[in-house]
This record gives structure tokens, C-alpha cells and sequence, in this order.
């Protein structure tokens, strides 16, 4: 028996509708902005959000509970007038310049030696991003302990072999001790973030480069200046940017282990936010003070990226 | 049964809920009450215990459940408060340490009924308790218990050395120089935390001095009082104290004495009471005095706690059912003192003589006779701006910055000129 078209069921609405979206899907306009969205109400609500919050909250006189008004920059040109948030600023610019310093020559000597054959290698790079991996908060009172003026084991340690005359120095509470104590703990547990991400830059090195090199005579130290570390200047900028962001806020290390002491000497703005917009109430000004190096971060990020583009291109 | 089908189904729900919108009742089975409870973790752990114990007790007596949470004390606690008001959701009760009240009057409800019916029974809440809660004329908070600072001294050193209890400042001083010979210092920080202003505090009071006036306007830093009390510093640091002190956290003196260095220490019966529940070899040798005087008088930090109501909480009438069974009923009051193992004592008048003081004869100096109580910033009436006087450690820095090198007059220059301006601000 012969079938006719129209004796065949057609599937109604859905197919129907299945296939316009298909069709709309295979359009770029459209396809790019669905792929987009999520991640971009995502960057809005836990980002754009916050920081547009805490921008208002900077320029207005805001106090935990209460309404509050407009006030311009008068928050931003008032902390001048305080002591500890000048002693603040100082602090954060010795602190992220010597941490970022250190972190970067350790990150670029560790690379360079997790890059060579190792034994257990694997188990070697992973052991090195413990300090990256433990909670900070839990490691800095790990160092907390051992800077403890009753139970310092660097100090138990250095007198024993001695190192340092007794009590040994007083870690947290004498100021150029306590900022060395708080770049050492940045420094050690931001070291792996330099190293695995300098490594990386360094794998993809070609090996072809060093083997043309070595045939003409190159040694090792002419190797590293005029191969290994013009072709990792785009890494380490990022890496450097990166931890620059993070440094100049970190919170955790100087929490936990000085609480900004002794005589704001250790303060952060993180820290010193913390102090005034919670402790205190008066969010307005907490919020000045973590909003204070906004601009220059902007003009820091701005200046790297620029220099990364030109290296890439 | 029949089954229910499900057009009657939908018809029953659909009707039930335009009932309750338009009558805005909940049906009976929804009308449990239940209130939260965010209280800090106490250091008597017992004492938590003993609240869950009667918060089981009130919900079955009341039928009203209770939610009790913990907190650390300090750090997270303020950061909780902040959230939970700036997002007007969170826990309908909270337990705030000293002027919290303060920062927090427009958004706590008043209750004042409350505390005047706990007045009625046991007397007038103690003075400090009165500072701190009791903000322009109404009671924020209802004054829950205190933990007041005491001296805390190795008595057994003490004997053997032959050496008198010190009853003033000056005392200390001559005590200081033998025990830190001994190699026992005396253990009172310097540093960027409370227990700091806990002790400076009471040394500038007793010399007369203040920071800010009773206007809560005036800076008063510069005295020959704050002079003084510089200069006593000065001397305590240099003999009879270790530069440790400078380091120090909240925690490091109990630590300081617990472990046998330190021979006298400026702190709650808390550093005892550890080091009698840890069973450390010192706790016997831990006794406390009465707290120390100076020229104009014997006074001393108090730390008393409140309970707070948020305005933002839907059961007003069921929190202050909560505090009113555990601070109104004597018994239930009682039973949570005595658990506290005298580092909660009670802050009402009739009850300053309260049976948990000869549960161990060292708890003999909590009498306190003679001693005025006040919470940081006194006599200034704690507002933001004295508490952030009082946060950034003005008082403590401007006595680190003394001892360290800086002369008497110039840290109390600096001191006057960061208190001015934040006055000002």
C-alpha cells in the first residue's frame, strides 16, 4: 500500500521549537553572548557588586547600622591626618617591594631547580605547594608559634647553636623584627605560586635554543641571562603583577601574627581597614582605607599589561 | 481513606494559602516559636554547657524553641554583628561584650522593661554594666554577667622569696625589681591588644589621669597624671619586666604565668581557673590579690556582658522571654553563674556577695571592696569616636613608644594629637 506524505505524523510544537533554537544557536551573535552570560552575572553580582558598594561606602559617611551621606573624598584626604593610616601606607609599600622582591629572585632559583631531573621529582613539585595550599590563616599561627616570645623555636634553635645570645631577638615586638617576621611568612608561602608558574614558562622554553647556545660557546650563566630570562619577562611580569595585588592586600599573616603591631608598625591596609570598619563600625572610612591604592593598582596593571602585550607581540 | 485527588488538592492548598495571605496568620501547626541565640564561645567551657542545658529546659518549659550558637570572642564576633545588621537577617539575640551597645543603639531594641524588672529583684546593675548598656537614656542591652581584671600573683614565689603583696602601683614596682631577679618577671603587655588597655586603663585612673573627659569631647591625655603614668611604665619595663611585653597577645600573660615565668600578671581569674582545669603543676601556686590603688583611688577594668535584641528580629516578645528565664528566675541564674566557675559573676547589686566567690578561697579578691569598676574609655561615654581610641591602641602605643625610647612628653604629644583628631572626625 502506498503511504502518502500527509499519512505520516508529523511531530508537533516541540520539534518545531527545538529546532529555532538550533538555528539560533548557530549563530554567533547569539551562541557568543549565551556562553558569556553566566560568567558575566557571576563577575557582577561577586565582584562588580562588592566593589561598587564599597566604592560608595568610601565616599560617604557610613556607620554600621545607621543611614548614611554622600561625602565626596573627604574620607581619602581625612586619613592623612591619622598616624597609624600614614604608618599604614609606609608599611605596605616596604612590605610588598621587599615580599615581591624575594618572592620573585627564591621563585626563579626554585624553578630553575625543579626545571633540572630530579629524583621524585613529581613528589618534589607538589611538596612545594603545600604552603600555597594550606589555609593561611592556620600556617601564619604555625609561625606565630614559632616567633612567640615563650616558645620560639627560632630562637630555642639559634641559641642552642649559637647563633643569637639569649632571650634571642623579640620577634614580634620590636618593629624591624615583626615587618621581617611578616615578609618571611608572605615570602614562604607565596614562594610557590613564583615557582610553579615560573616553571611553567621555563618548560616551554625550546630545548633547541640552549642546545645552539652550548654549540657556540655559551655557559651556563650567559644561557640563563640571554635566553632563560628574556623569553620568561612575560611570566614573571604577570607573576609579579599578581603578587603585587595580592601582597599589598594581604590580611591573614598580619592578623594572625601581629595584629598590626607593635605601634601600627606592621599595619596593612587590609589590617587597619578591618580595625576601623568593623572593629570600630565606621565602614565609611574602613572602606577609604581598602579602596586608598585602587588607583594606583589600576595604573600598575595597566603598565604590566601594556609591557606583556609588547613582549608577545 | 479515599484518595485524595488531585483537583480537591489543589483546590484545598489553593484555598488554605489565599487564607493566610489575606489574614497574614500562619496556621496553627506554623506557629512555633522559636528564637536564635548568638553568644560568644566563654572561657569557662562548662558555662556554655550549662546554657544549652537550660536553653533545653526553657524550650520545653515554653514551648518556645532556642537556637544557641557560638562565636569566637573578638575578631569574628564584631565582623558576625556587622553582617548580620547590615543585612538585617541574622540571630534575634546576641551577647555583647562592654560598649558594643553603643555601636549598635539604633538597631537594638529597648529594653528597658526588662532590665527594670531584673533591677526590681536583684538591685541596680553594677556600674560598668550601666556604661555599657545603658546608651542616652535606655537600656540596648540587658546586663548579663562580668568578668573583671584582678591581680594575679605565684604566691608560692611570693613566700619564698619573702616578699608583701603588693596593695598599690607603686608596690608592684618594689616587688618587680626581686621577682624579675628571680627570673619571674611581671608580666603586663604592651602591645596592640586589649589586656593592654585592660592594665594601662586602671594605672592612669588611679593617678588621676584620663584620656578623654566625661563630655566625651575634651582630650585629656596631657596631664601630669598620663606623666606619671609614663614614667611608672617606664620604670616597670626596665626592671622588672622583659621586653616580651611588647609582643604580647590577649593570651600571653596566662600563658606567661600557667608555664612558671611570669610571677605577677594583670588579668581575669581566667589564667587560674586554665591552670587549675589543665591540672598545669603552677595552678597551686596561683593565688589573686586585690587590685592595685594609686594616688586617686583603686580602679579597675570591668568586661561585662550583655544581651542584645535586634530591631530586625520577628520575635521580640519570645527573646525577652529567653533572658527573663535565664537571668530573671534566681535559680536558673544561680545555676549559670555557679557554672561559670567565677569568671561570669553576677552584675546586679543584691547579688555581689553570690555563693560562686567561696567555691575556692582565691576567688576571695572578686569582692573587689574598695575597687571602682569602668570599662575602657571611662569617663568618656564610649561613642564610636572613644572607641576608636580605644581600637587603634592609642593608649597602649603612646606607653610602647615611652618605653621604648620616646620621651614622656613627645608620646603624650603624639597620643594628644591622634585623640584630637579623631574627635575631630
Amino acid at each position: 500500500m502506498a503511504v502518502r506524505a500527509d499519512d505520516i505524523p508529523v511531530p508537533r510544537g516541540r520539534p518545531r521549537l527545538a529546532g529555532r533554537v538550533r538555528e539560533w544557536l548557530d549563530q554567533e551573535s547569539i551562541l557568543g553572548p549565551v556562553f558569556v552570560t553566566p560568567a558575566l552575572l557571576l563577575l557582577v553580582l561577586l565582584v562588580a557588586y562588592p566593589f561598587l558598594m564599597a566604592l560608595y561606602f568610601a565616599m560617604s559617611n557610613a556607620f554600621i547600622g545607621r543611614p548614611s551621606e554622600f561625602i565626596g573624598i573627604r574620607n581619602f584626604v581625612r586619613l592623612w591626618d591619622s598616624d597609624a593610616f600614614r604608618q599604614t601606607f609606609q608599611n605596605a609599600f616596604v612590605f610588598t617591594g621587599i615580599a615581591v622582591a624575594f618572592k620573585l629572585v627564591f621563585g626563579i632559583c626554585l624553578a630553575l631547580l625543579l626545571n633540572e631531573q630530579l629524583w621524585f621529582k613529581r613528589f618534589i613539585r607538589g611538596a612545594v605547594l603545600l604552603p600555597w595550599v594550606i589555609p593561611t590563616a592556620l600556617s601564619t599561627l604555625g609561625w606565630w608559634w614559632m616567633f612567640n616570645s615563650l616558645y620560639s623555636v627560632v630562637n630555642w634553635t639559634g641559641i642552642a647553636v649559637g647563633f643569637m645570645d639569649p632571650p634571642g631577638p623579640n620577634w614580634l615586638g620590636q618593629k624591624y623584627y615583626a615587618m621581617t617576621a611578616v615578609v618571611t611568612v608572605n615570602v614562604w608561602r607565596g614562594l610557590p605560586f613564583f615557582a610553579i608558574t615560573i616553571l611553567a614558562g621555563l618548560v616551554a622554553i625550546p630545548r633547541e635554543l640552549y642546545e645552539a647556545a652550548e654549540a657556540d660557546g655559551a655557559g651556563p650563566v650567559a644561557r640563563f641571562w640571554l635566553i632563560t630570562l628574556p623569553l620568561l619577562k612575560p611570566v614573571l611580569a604577570i607573576v609579579v603583577l599578581f603578587s603585587t595585588i595580592f601582597t599589598f592586600s594581604d590580611f591573614n599573616i598580619v592578623y594572625v601574627l601581629t595584629r598590626g603591631g607593635p605601634i601600627n608598625s606592621t599595619h596593612l591596609f587590609a589590617t587597619l581597614s578591618r580595625v576601623v570598619g568593623i572593629d570600630t563600625g565606621r565602614i565609611g572610612e574602613g572602606a577609604a582605607i581598602s579602596l586608598y591604592l585602587f588607583p594606583l593598582l589600576v595604573f600598575v596593571v595597566w603598565a604590566q599589561l601594556r609591557f606583556v602585550r609588547k613582549q608577545a607581540y | 481513606m479515599e484518595p485524595i485527588r488531585r483537583r480537591r488538592f489543589l483546590t484545598t492548598a489553593a484555598g488554605g494559602l489565599a487564607g493566610i495571605l489575606a489574614t497574614r496568620v500562619p496556621p496553627a501547626r506554623g506557629q512555633q516559636r522559636e528564637v536564635s541565640y548568638l553568644c560568644w564561645n566563654n572561657f569557662a567551657p562548662a558555662s556554655d554547657k550549662k546554657l544549652a542545658e537550660i536553653g533545653q529546659r526553657f524550650t520545653r518549659d515554653t514551648g518556645i524553641k532556642l537556637k544557641i550558637d557560638h562565636v569566637s570572642h573578638m575578631g569574628p564576633q564584631q565582623a558576625k554583628y556587622a553582617s548580620e545588621v547590615q543585612t538585617q537577617a541574622g540571630h534575634d539575640l546576641v551577647e555583647m561584650r562592654m560598649h558594643f551597645p553603643w555601636l549598635y543603639e539604633p538597631q537594638l531594641v529597648d529594653v528597658s522593661d526588662v532590665v527594670g524588672e531584673l533591677e526590681k529583684k536583684y538591685g541596680k546593675a553594677i556600674s560598668s554594666a550601666y556604661e555599657g548598656a545603658h546608651v542616652n537614656g535606655v537600656w540596648r542591652a540587658v546586663p548579663q554577667y562580668h568578668g573583671m581584671f584582678v591581680a594575679t600573683y605565684r604566691e608560692d614565689l611570693f613566700k619564698k622569696a619573702s616578699l608583701k603583696v603588693p596593695d598599690t602601683w607603686e608596690d608592684l614596682y618594689t616587688v618587680g625589681k626581686e621577682l624579675k631577679k628571680m627570673g619571674n618577671p611581671v608580666g603586663i603587655p604592651i602591645s596592640q591588644n586589649y589586656d593592654s588597655i585592660s592594665t594601662a586603663g586602671p594605672v592612669l585612673w588611679s593617678f588621676g589621669g584620663m584620656e578623654v573627659d566625661k563630655d566625651g569631647k575634651t582630650v585629656r591625655i596631657n596631664s601630669p597624671a598620663t606623666a606619671q603614668t609614663i614614667e611608672w611604665y617606664k620604670k616597670m619595663f626596665r626592671d622588672c619586666m622583659e621586653p616580651e611585653v611588647l609582643s604580647w597577645s590577649d593570651a600571653s600573660n596566662n600563658e606567661s604565668i600557667q608555664q612558671g615565668k611570669a610571677g605577677w600578671i594583670h588579668n581575669p581569674v581566667s589564667a587560674y581557673i586554665v591552670a587549675k582545669q589543665r591540672k598545669l603543676v603552677t595552678a597551686d601556686g596561683i593565688n589573686h590579690h586585690r587590685s592595685l590603688g594609686g594616688p586617686q583611688g583603686r580602679h579597675e577594668t570591668d568586661t561585662p556582658r550583655h544581651i542584645g535584641i535586634w530591631k530586625f528580629s520577628k520575635n521580640v516578645e519570645p527573646a525577652k522571654e529567653w533572658i527573663r528565664y535565664l537571668l530573671g528566675k534566681r535559680e536558673v541564674y544561680d545555676e549559670y553563674i555557679m557554672s561559670g566557675d567565677a569568671f561570669n559573676l553576677p552584675v546586679y547589686d543584691k547579688l555581689q556577695d553570690h555563693p560562686v566567690l567561696r567555691t575556692d578561697p582565691k576567688y576571695a579578691a572578686l569582692r573587689g571592696e574598695g575597687v571602682q569598676y569602668h570599662t575602657y574609655g571611662w569617663p568618656a561615654p564610649p561613642s564610636d569616636k572613644v572607641q576608636l581610641i580605644t581600637n587603634t591602641y592609642l593608649l597602649p602605643n603612646m606607653l610602647a613608644k615611652a618605653v621604648t625610647g620616646t620621651s614622656t612628653k613627645d608620646a603624650i604629644a603624639w597620643a594628644e594629637i591622634e585623640m584630637r583628631k579623631i574627635l575631630a572626625g
